[in-house]
């Protein structure tokens, strides 16, 4: 099609468009969090013994260190899908607070000294449900994220990815954080590691193409 | 930043408005603007694609333009980001035999005109870039690039898809850097 023709249907195309506004994005998502921890606190998943729990450094170390890495993602994830910018940077902050969580924990744990060994404080019976139902509770918000993906204009499509994966992972994990009974940092390194692995590796594998351009 | 792409910039605020006029005008003056920006780039056959495709892009992702900001970098991106495309898909399509609209007839201005895709080519290794050259640029099939290589068919194909795969990540990098 000559160039001049495409300029015409363009221009026919014309409707009046609500400029991008990341204020009104944030606002959607925080509108979801609060939606979701209130719809799985309504379904009496709270751990009974969240008030004892509130004690402990742990527990904090939990909650806090995976709110950080949400909050992060998401304002790593909602930046880079304005054309300009790029994530690659910010992701690597998210890496590095990650690392140093961990770091935390395993210092947390030095204090801790439990007596049971390493493959019974895996509880891999329940690692597996945590597993399962953090990774369910990613899902609302790789979905929002996505659709935000999928209207923005993301430049580099395979690190908004795994920003988005990042993002809604912490986030998941942050909701199951008061559903689940253990503050023990090796169970809580391992199997929330793993979960928030696979909802990256589920983003980066399918976003990419879902958002194309 | 020009006084033209604060121009651009206040069109596009129009044309997320509504404005046809300063629509059609918008368009008209980036037309120009993407020619010589893909002019560059890509070899010559390419250029008019990946205007429109750009084109349509910036219709599609107009929202995301903040009227606050520049133009020109939101403009640039748009344009950075479909070159790449148009790499990528070049290296997709590499062990293809070539249609005879993308052979280029004046292979020496295709070469010539194309001068920043020139330069890229200087930073790959010599095999990649002397595939790139000859098939992508100047039209040969893959048996012609072979002979005059000395490179077997296969290999030029993988030096093509490689190749091209490199650049796409050293402009994607160069884009992260800046």
């Amino acid at each position: 099609m000559p160039n001049d023709l495409l300029i015409d249907e363009l221009v026919g195309d014309l409707r009046p468009v609500r400029p991008h506004n990341p204020v009104r994005q944030v606002a959607w998502l925080a509108v979801l969090a609060a939606l979701e921890l209130g719809g799985f606190a309504a379904l009496g998943t709270v751990r009974p013994d969240l008030a004892s729990a509130l004690d402990g450094a742990a527990f904090w170390w939990k909650v806090g260190g995976l709110a950080s890495l949400a909050a992060i993602g998401v304002a790593t994830a909602l930046r880079s899908f304005d054309p300009v910018s790029s994530p690659r940077k910010n992701f690597r902050w998210w890496i590095g607070v990650a690392a140093v969580l961990l770091a935390a924990g395993w210092l947390i744990d030095l204090g801790n000294a439990s007596p049971l060994g390493l493959a019974e404080r895996l509880q891999w019976r329940m690692g597996l449900q945590c597993l399962f139902t953090m990774t369910l509770l990613s899902l609302p918000p790789i979905l929002a994220l996505a659709i935000m993906m999928r209207r923005g204009a993301p430049t580099d499509r395979s690190a908004s990815a795994l920003a988005t994966g990042a993002a809604s992972a912490a986030w998941g994990a942050f909701i199951f954080a008061f559903h689940c009974p253990s503050d023990d940092p090796f169970y809580i390194a391992v199997w929330y590691s793993l979960g928030c692995g696979l909802v990256i590796l589920l983003s980066r594998t399918i976003l990419p193409s879902v958002a194309r351009w | 930043m020009s006084a033209k792409s604060d121009d651009w910039g206040e069109l596009m605020a129009a044309a997320q408005a509504g404005h046809g006029g300063a629509y059609r005008r918008l368009l008209g003056e980036l037309r120009g603007w993407l020619e010589r920006f893909y002019g560059r780039r890509l070899p010559p056959a390419m250029v008019d694609d990946a205007v429109q495709d750009t084109l349509i892009a910036i219709h599609e992702k107009r929202h995301t333009y903040d009227s606050a900001r520049p133009f020109r970098p939101w403009l640039a991106a748009i344009a950075r980001y479909k070159w790449i495309d148009r790499l990528r898909a070049m290296a997709r399509t590499s062990s293809e035999e070539l249609s005879d609209d993308i052979a280029v007839g004046d292979h020496e201005s295709a070469v010539t005109s194309a001068v920043l895709l020139k330069q890229l080519l200087s930073r790959l290794k010599p095999a990649q870039a002397e595939a790139i050259r000859l098939v992508k640029i100047e039209g040969c099939s893959v048996e012609e690039a072979s002979a005059r290589t000395g490179q077997s068919g296969s290999l030029i194909k993988v030096n093509i898809h490689r190749g091209l795969a490199r650049l796409a990540v050293m402009i994607q990098k160069q884009t992260d850097a800046e």
